[in-house]
């Protein structure tokens, strides 16, 4: 075996015995249930509103009830929601270490820190990549219940790819999340820097530098800003990846080198 | 000779504070190394810099004759460690923390993990989650983790951390069997003097970063000597009369002390040499000089 399988064996039974799973699928599969009730309402305003719900607002959000506009909404959650699920579950991959303690016990063993720290980020993608398949698997499901119009197995393909696109956008913003869980020891620090960074990508966006800023690439991806606006170009993955590598390579050197004094 | 630590010079300084200031350490192989000091002495720093979990501000350290390297790098294979209390996945039941410190060991047997439960007396808890057990237990499961893997240099801190008097004796039984029977060396950190005191082979005392004295197996066994004190109202003539009849004895703090086995094994006989010259002892006892009052003078603890 080797030291890989073994860090990224550890890691996962970690995860598979704690509870993160089951509260981030929970989390998650609210999306494609709202997009689902959104519809509900958008197909039968009169009955929706008979039953106490509100219409007005689901037509601002999602517009019309058929499948381009429920996987539009499906992207948009995944873009916005997974920039907070995947960071909670990268504070909770590296913070835990901090936050419990057990720190000390990965540092001085035959597997180096550098693998742990890889085993950490390959599980953390695991996970999200997951989630988003489970969620895009609901939401096939929830909107099949719901019997739209305009299903096409262009459609589909098409969906998928922006959706799993928009989580795989979201990923390169985490190794920052997990240098703030290592360097700042727990849960806190990452957790303010995630909010922090999801009003200023707001901010951005409304501004319209949201191309040239990392963490509002996702949410522009995923068609935040209104159908039709492809504002991203090559500059906005380019400095996505270059956020992405600088966080992975600040982690890093922050395991290799930092001194482990609690 | 052979070390499996070194150190020269091991500096450790955060901003103005001297954690560590230049320790000199040679801990031999098979020995059991008693690192005393009071709390923020500088016994958890200089543990974690020999396991290069902070990087020393200056001085050099050898684990096994190895230098650690960059990234932690050293020879973690054959170094098993408890640092401060120890820590575990409270969500993993014992036996499966124990297997992912197997797997991180690259240790292929999982016979191993029943070996150190059945060695550390957990058996009963192996299937119980760690965050469920005792203070006693959790040091337990701390101690398996680093006996895990069978190394040769064992670093702990504070091992009888949380342990019940027969959890004591039992891990301070097993670490002898360790040293004596596979030739493990341990350096162990401590404030319980009395367990140090009847583990080690050899002490160091740490006081304000700077490694102060250390004690050899010569001098502890001395230190572990008894004497008879004497407490005479005439304590000039008791001094006389004990010369005469053949015990040299010592004038120390208002008391007289005497080493010879003879008086330490009959103190009846002192009494009647002393009271057939008419100085009666008012107090006669046997005592033993201990590390506790040795280590109370240098570090000024007691104040």
């Amino acid at each position: 075996m080797t030291s890989f399988r073994a860090a990224v064996w550890a890691e996962a039974l970690k995860m598979r015995r704690s509870m993160v799973p089951f509260f981030t699928a929970v989390g998650f599969s609210m999306a494609p249930l709202a997009g689902g009730l959104f519809m509900v309402i958008l197909k039968d305003p009169e009955a929706a509103r008979a039953m106490g719900l509100i219409s007005a607002k689901a037509q601002v959000l999602v517009g019309v009830a058929d499948w381009p506009a429920y996987f539009s909404f499906l992207t948009q959650a995944v873009a916005a929601g997974g920039g907070i699920l995947f960071s909670i579950i990268t504070i909770w991959v590296f913070g835990r270490e901090f936050s419990d303690r057990t720190i000390k016990e990965l540092l001085a063993l035959p597997t180096t820190r550098e693998t742990i720290v890889t085993a950490k980020f390959f599980v953390i993608m695991v996970w999200a990549l997951v989630l988003t398949l489970f969620i895009f698997g609901i939401g096939l499901g929830v909107a099949s219940l719901v019997s739209i119009p305009g299903w096409s197995a262009g459609l589909v393909q098409a969906a998928f790819t922006k959706i799993m696109g928009a989580a795989l956008l979201t990923l390169p913003l985490m190794p920052f999340v997990a240098l703030l869980s290592s360097a700042g020891r727990g849960y806190l620090p990452p957790f303010g820097w995630t909010i922090f960074t999801l009003v200023l990508a707001n901010i951005a966006a409304i501004l319209g530098w949201g191309d040239w800023f990392p963490w509002a690439i996702p949410g522009l991806f995923s068609g935040a800003a209104g159908p039709g606006t492809d504002v991203l170009g090559l500059h906005s993955y380019v400095i996505l990846f270059l956020t992405g590598l600088t966080g992975l390579a600040a982690t890093y050197w922050w395991w290799l080198n930092a001194d482990q004094a609690k | 000779m052979n070390y499996a630590i070194e150190t020269s010079n091991l500096s450790k300084q955060y901003g103005k504070v001297h954690a560590v200031d230049n320790v000199h350490l040679r801990v031999k192989t098979g020995e059991i190394y008693g690192f005393l000091g009071l709390n923020g002495a500088g016994k958890t720093t200089t543990i974690r810099a020999l396991l290069g979990m902070i990087r020393p501000s200056g001085g050099n350290v050898k684990v096994l004759g190895q230098a650690l390297g960059p990234g932690g790098r050293g020879p973690w294979a054959q170094v098993g460690h408890l640092v401060e209390s120890p820590a575990a996945y409270s969500e993993l039941s014992v036996r499966e923390n124990l297997d992912v410190a197997r797997r991180l060991h690259g240790i292929q047997n999982p016979k191993v993990v029943d070996e150190v439960i059945e060695q550390l007396t957990l058996g009963s808890y192996a299937d119980r989650k760690a965050g469920t057990l005792s203070s006693g237990n959790f040091q337990r499961l701390g101690l398996a983790r680093a006996l895990l893997h069978k190394p040769e240099l064992l670093l702990l801190d504070e091992p009888a951390n949380g342990l019940d008097p027969a959890g004591v004796i039992e891990i301070r039984e097993l670490l002898k069997s360790l040293v004596q029977q596979k030739g493990v060396t341990v350096f162990m950190s401590s404030h319980i003097l009395t367990e140090v005191d009847r583990l080690a082979t050899r002490i160091g005392i740490i006081h304000k970063g700077q490694l102060i004295e250390e004690l050899d197996t010569d001098r502890l066994e001395k230190m572990r000597s008894k004497y008879l004190e004497i407490q005479a109202r005439d304590l000039e003539s008791a001094f006389a009369s004990l010369q005469n009849a053949g015990y040299k004895a010592v004038m120390k703090d208002g008391a007289l002390l005497i080493e010879d086995a003879r008086a330490i094994e009959h103190p009846d006989e002192i009494a009647r040499i002393l009271v057939q010259v008419g100085t009666p002892p008012t107090r006669l006892a046997v005592e033993q000089q201990n590390l506790e009052e040795h280590f109370m003078q240098l570090t000024g603890g007691a104040k």
